[in-house]
């Protein structure tokens, strides 16, 4: 080709018979420019697939970004803050009560507002900056609430502009009379809310509360009713902190001796529930900071050293045998370098900022990871919040300053360990893997575990492959060694047929009409089954003890013909003899009625104490099988059938009978494209999709129980993705069992590809 | 390999030769249990059996077709009790199309030749002994007149008639008239945000003209409808209740106990028929499939238009132009291996890219106003059948290219040396001697990939394939192949029917048939693609092929 390129140019003087035609050349040069670019792209395109992939994971394991924003001066007399949905316009609660609004972007003061008090004064100040609540607590043991909102308003330039509107309520008598409050609490339950506030007399701690019950009336107007306020842990005698769950039906104390108290509201008042000391080994037992985390079932204290504990309340197993909701340990958290000033959640996750050491860290609770690490501001912090949609964070000092932080974190409950770890969950009674990617609450702990989808994805392969694998090889060394040609011509085609049914059919069939089957006669399946190789090889020592003219019948490469009506006559009488077998083995008493009952099923359940879905593993590795068995037998069949002739020749001729020669030559020389074959079903199996999500429960159990559903990482992606909302948490994490899918088979497929270019290798040197 | 010595004693290990053949055995019984399971139960779905009339034990009386016979749920092996189910249809007065009836309280059945069955559009089938045809034209028929059947299957086919106006009428006309009021609503919140004021008035007045037009319709399909009413069949069920069937309900009548073979044989064909060229009723459990068979090809046929060309040309690039080296041996097991790869990975890589990066960015510059004024909804940000072909065509590409490079090398070498000796250039080798030689293997590659492609339903899930879809991906309305419609498909409709169905029971016989379908045509695909393989074999059987 080169030398007609070249001749036109080297010899003008050719006849033009000789010379390329223009159009020729540049059709040449074109195509080849379009051949290598088309080529070159899709081979790019190809490993920008699994690029695509792994770029759709990475953010998952990126921690949180957090900016730091310029700080607002705020009077000094500051002692809570409060803001709205975009921090256009904080507040702050002065105090002395009053509620002081400033421009979130310069600092200047907009409006403010003063509790109007008759003779008292204000004692204690709480906000609940989501809420847009204030609680004053006064010298006369009442306490005020005022609720803060906002209004926008457009001018006739369409300019946005936010106005505060502060709405305060009647007092309400919490605490004893006279006394003044010193600090005061509020949580809104489902049924009720409940007000708490700390008084001191005589140098105790005093703390009283009153519950408020709103009930809609029939006209809609809301009906309250508050309780004679009542003691909550009058034998008190020292207290640190405070710590009101939202859930209003509990409270938590820290003592100055290191003690958590718990007290829960049984209908009458709040008795102590329990008391424990979650640093009683160190030297110092004391608590420094103790915060509750986003769904107030879990609390994060933290000891003097910046030892880091997380209790939660779950059930547990008390001396008497009952199982009652304690509060337990679950995480230890790594040390922090010092004892905290505070903890402080977020909202919407289980994420909590603590400050220890001069340092602030955000860290998650569930999967005891550090997001984020930075300086902390330098004054004495009073309050810290998130706002927004987690996208922000505030900080109020005693200095004045209100910092503010701006947060990136869109995965705050991914990390490794969240994946791949064992962890334990809150209420859960012990550390488990699971997958639970939504419920109904939204104070929900995300479970993104992908073991248990691991767990199922190798039951299910593993229980395909115990079919599958058996027969394919049999048949492969079967088809290629002994069958008679002309029929092998019939047998290839009908199993690419049998590769090729959609596996959607196999779904369908295997879960409505294989799994009811297959239910009431699962030990006639099993005699079936189980006669099949006795019979099979019966069969050849019957033929054997045969004399020669009687062997003489069956041709060599026919016997399958002849086995055939033999099979079936044994797996028939095994059938048949399923029920007897059933009363004889695996009889039990009824559970409800006691009599004996000839059941697998319930003596499955009985004996062994695993359930029995109708819908299991065993169908589902069978109706794989139709799956993997071609693929299996195709390659396999492909590598013995490649064995050169020369080899089986010269085994024969040494005497070696047909079957020694297979199983002495043909098999060890094609033993790596057979584990190819292997391989590459095994690939096959892991991915299959519908079968599994058709023919199983979905359940992600981890149990090896063959009678059980699982649940795969295909059958997993097939079912959520088309719910998962794009860029979510759950939305990666299911790109990420895609991931490690793809990259699973790829490894597998590209050591079985190894192994057959060895095997053709060995070939050659044959 | 016959036993080398003459005595006779057995060469050894002969056993396991034949234990070697059970799994030949096992492995040919599998495909051809499963397939003959799905022939009969698919084939068995249009054909009409006898209906009997069964007396139970408890007293009832059951008019209904036989549907399946099973063990008892909570029977045991040992002592099975069998149930069977009757389809007695009429769930508008039953409850329930579907009866199970313990096997050991039936009393007796017979088979009275006046039972009548019918499909309906609505309610699904009934099964009763009619009394009296209500014609059109007023006249009455009682079922004793010798011209009952006959005026029966009249007035049958002029209320199919009726119906086939009224869709017309409906789907067609007044679907028009949506969407261009759709179409104009767009275009008026688009005129009101930028302030066009006789932009505002004109597409107002659009708006009105279409609404006069759709009121027009509504009325003229009224009437259609009104007028079809007057056409009733008087009949009993089996408890003796008077049942009422408008003739504009019945799709079909037939005498399930008169009927002679070759009327079986012709309602088969009807039924048949139905199934692969009408539309789907009743939550997709009844009438035919031709949306899902008709997504199925296109989308099918699109994803090898993609795949053919993209295949053929990275096979050329990496067996004729691509350096030969280790590099490339990677590349070409990574290509091979990407056919290991599951399907569902695709899905999840279409949903991603595809759909949410490549549709996403599309939606933003060439349909903004589309996305500002119409509630934000994507055009092709979201699933559809271009995305589905796209999908499916990355997934059947190794399997074209491996098979286009296979065919390249089983060009024999002195071909393509004799065309370059001549003076060919490397295109015009590769067009006339390399790609005409190889062109057997490569369409073998491209009937294996449609076959792969349509089989497979996983992916599809995740990119736009839909249990319903109101209009077809192909139509008369430009740019007539519409890349960004939802589709129906064969495999999903299984997946469908069968799992997410509210009544199993009446979808069990069209998910067979579906099933049935799906699998002729993927077999079909494999076997067309042996066939040419195999020829492709005797053609080259001199070369190292």
């Amino acid at each position: 080709m080169e030398t007609s390129d070249k001749k036109p140019t080297e010899t003008p003087a050719a006849e033009s018979r000789f010379t390329v035609s223009p159009i020729t050349l540049l059709a040449d040069l074109w195509m080849g420019r379009l051949i290598r670019f088309g080529g070159l792209g899709v081979v790019l395109a190809v490993f920008g697939m699994l690029a695509f992939l792994v770029l759709q994971v990475f953010p998952l394991f990126v921690g949180a970004r957090v900016e730091a924003l310029p700080a607002l001066t705020v009077p000094a007399s500051a002692v809570a803050f409060g803001e709205d949905e975009y921090g256009e316009l904080p507040y702050v609660v002065l105090a002395d009560g009053t509620i002081h609004f400033q421009r979130g972007s310069d600092g200047a003061k907009v409006q403010e507002w003063s509790p109007a008090l008759v003779g008292r004064t204000v004692t204690a100040v709480r906000s609940y900056p989501r809420a847009g609540l204030v609680f004053l607590g006064l010298s006369d043991g009442a306490v005020l609430e005022a609720k803060v909102s906002y209004r926008a308003t457009f001018d006739a330039g369409g300019k946005r502009a936010l106005q505060p509107i502060v709405t305060p309520l009647e007092p309400v008598q919490v605490g004893s009379p006279g006394l003044p409050c010193l600090g005061v609490w509020n949580a809104k339950g489902a049924q009720s809310r409940l007000l708490v506030v700390r008084q001191e007399s005589a140098g105790r701690p005093k703390l009283s509360a009153v519950r408020i019950t709103e009930r809609k009336g029939l006209g809609g107007k809301a009906r309250v009713t508050a309780s004679a306020p009542f003691a909550v842990a009058p034998e008190l005698s020292d207290l640190e902190q405070v710590l009101l769950p939202s859930t209003a039906d509990s409270l938590l104390v820290v003592t100055g001796t290191g003690e958590v108290r718990a007290y829960s509201d049984d209908g009458v008042g709040m008795p102590l529930l329990q008391v424990f000391r979650p640093f009683a080994d160190a030297a110092d037992a004391r608590i420094s900071a103790a915060g509750l985390v986003f769904g107030h079932v879990s609390v994060v204290l933290v000891g003097q050293t910046g030892v880091h504990q997380v209790w939660s309340i779950y059930p547990q197993a008390q001396p008497d045998g009952r199982s009652l909701r304690r509060w337990g340990k679950i995480h230890d958290p790594e040390k922090l370098p010092g004892p905290a000033v505070g903890i402080f959640a977020a909202e919407g996750n289980k994420c909590y900022l603590v400050g220890a050491g001069g340092e602030l860290q955000l860290r998650n609770m569930t999967t005891d990871t550090l997001r984020w690490q930075g300086p902390a501001p330098a004054g004495r912090v009073a309050q810290v919040a998130f706002a927004g949609n987690y996208d922000r964070f505030t900080a109020l000092t005693v200095d004045g300053k209100l910092h503010r932080w701006k947060l990136e974190d869109h995965h705050p409950d991914s990390s490794w360990g969240a994946f791949f770890g064992k962890i334990w969950y809150e209420g859960a009674t012990e550390p488990a893997y699971t997958w639970q990617s939504s419920s109904g609450s939204d104070e929900f702990e995300a479970k993104y575990s992908l073991v248990p989808l691991f767990y199922g994805t190798v039951k299910g392969t593993f229980y395909a492959l115990l079919f599958a694998l058996p027969i394919a090889l049999t048949a492969a060394v079967y088809v290629s060694q002994f069958l008679r040609p002309e029929y092998r011509q019939i047998v290839k085609p009908v199993m690419e047929v049998m590769a090729s049914l959609p596996s959607v059919v196999l779904g369908f069939l295997a879960g409505l009409w294989l799994a009811p089957l297959v239910d009431p006669h699962l030990v006639s399946l099993f005699c079936a089954l189980g006669v099949l190789t006795p019979a099979a090889l019966g069969a050849g020592f019957l033929w054997s003890a045969l004399p020669q003219p009687w062997r003489r019948q069956v041709r060599p490469g026919m016997e399958f013909v002849w086995l055939l009506p033999f099979i079936a006559l044994c797996c028939w009488l095994a059938w048949q003899a399923g029920p007897s077998i059933e009363a004889a083995f695996f009889t039990v008493k009824d559970t409800a009625s006691g009599a004996p009952l000839a059941d697998f099923r319930e003596w499955w359940r009985q004996t062994t104490g695993m359930s029995y879905d109708s819908r299991n593993c065993l169908v589902v590795g069978f109706v794989m099988g139709f799956a993997v068995i071609p693929i299996i037998f195709t390659i396999a069949e492909d590598a013995l059938s490649n064995v050169p002739q020369s080899l089986i020749s010269g085994s024969l001729a040494l005497g070696a009978s047909r079957w020694q020669t297979v199983w002495s030559v043909v098999i060890p020389t094609a033993i790596s494209g057979i584990v190819s074959a292997v391989m590459i079903g095994f690939g096959r199996a892991i991915g299959e999709t519908m079968i599994v999500v058709m023919a199983t429960g979905n359940t992600a159990v981890m149990e090896f129980n063959p009678f059980s559903g699982m649940r795969t990482l295909s059958a997993n992606i097939a079912v959520e993705l088309p719910e998962a909302a794009a860029g979510h948490t759950h939305f990666r994490a299911l790109f990420l069992g895609a991931c490690c899918l793809f990259l699973l088979t790829f490894v597998i497929n590209t050591l079985a590809e190894v192994l057959r270019q060895r095997l053709r290798e060995r070939y050659k040197v044959v | 390999m016959s036993s080398p010595s003459s005595d006779s004693s057995t060469p050894r290990g002969e056993a396991w030769v034949w234990f070697t053949g059970l799994g030949l055995i096992v492995g040919l019984g599998m495909v051809i249990g499963l397939l003959a399971l799905v022939v009969l139960n698919g084939i068995s779905v249009f054909w009409a059996p006898p209906v009997p009339v069964v007396q139970v034990d408890d007293g009832r009386t059951i008019i209904g077709q036989l549907a399946q016979r099973r063990i008892r749920p909570g029977s045991l092996a040992s002592d099975p009790r069998y149930e069977l189910q009757f389809q007695v249809g009429l769930r508008e007065l039953n409850g329930n199309s579907y009866l199970w009836v313990d096997e050991a309280k039936l009393k007796g059945e017979v088979f009275p030749a006046d039972i009548l069955g019918l499909e309906r559009v609505e309610n699904g089938p009934a099964f009763l002994r009619p009394l009296t045809l209500k014609r059109a034209d007023g006249q009455e028929v009682p079922v004793t007149s010798p011209a009952f059947s006959e005026s029966f299957q009249q007035e049958v086919a002029a209320a199919g008639a009726t119906r086939e106006k009224l869709v017309e009428l409906t789907r067609h006309r007044i679907g028009d008239v949506n969407s261009e009021m759709e179409a104009a609503r767009i275009a008026l919140r688009r005129a009101e945000d930028r302030g066009q004021a006789d932009e505002v008035a004109e597409q107002r007045k659009l708006i009105a003209t279409l609404e006069a037009r759709f009121a027009d319709l509504r009325t003229e399909a009224q009437g259609v409808a009104q007028r079809g009413e007057v056409a009733k069949l008087l009949g009993r069920d089996a408890a003796g209740r008077e049942v009422t069937v408008p003739l504009s309900q019945i799709v079909r009548g037939w005498f399930p106990n008169q009927l002679d073979t070759w009327g079986r044989v012709r309602l088969f064909f009807s039924r048949l028929h139905e199934f692969i060229f009408d539309e789907p009723r009743e939550a997709n459990t009844e009438g035919g499939l031709m949306p899902a068979i008709f997504g199925t090809l296109v989308m099918t046929v699109f994803m090898s238009l993609l795949v053919t060309p993209f295949g053929v040309i990275t096979a050329i690039y990496l067996r004729e132009y691509a350096q030969q080296g280790p590099i490339l041996r990677i590349v070409r097991i990574s290509v091979n291996n990407l056919a290991g790869v599951p399907s569902i990975v695709f899905g999840v890589f279409g949903l991603g890219f595809f759909v949410y990066v490549l549709g996403g960015s599309i939606d933003q510059l060439f349909f903004s106003d589309q996305l500002k004024y119409n509630n934000n909804t994507p055009v092709f940000g979201t699933g559809g059948l271009l995305w589905c072909s796209l999908t499916l065509a990355l997934m059947t590409l190794p399997v074209v290219i491996v098979a286009t490079e296979e065919a390249l090398a089983a060009v024999p070498r002195g071909m393509r040396e004799a065309s370059l000796a001549a003076g060919a250039s490397k295109w015009q080798t590769i067009r006339e001697i390399l790609l005409p030689a190889s062109a057997p293997g490569i369409l073998t590659g491209v009937i294996l990939a449609m076959a792969r492609g349509a089989g497979e339903v996983a992916p599809l899930m995740l990119v736009g394939v839909v249990k319903l879809a109101p209009t077809l991906p192909v139509d008369a309305v430009a740019p007539f192949l519409h890349l960004d419609r939802k589709f129906m498909h064969l495999g999903f409709h299984v997946y469908d029917l069968g799992f997410q169905s509210p009544d199993s029971d009446a979808a069990r016989p069209m998910v067979f048939a579906t099933t049935l379908l799906l699998i002729i045509l993927v077999v079909c695909l494999n076997l067309g693609a042996i066939w040419v393989r195999n020829r492709l074999r005797a053609r080259f059987k001199g070369a190292s092929f």
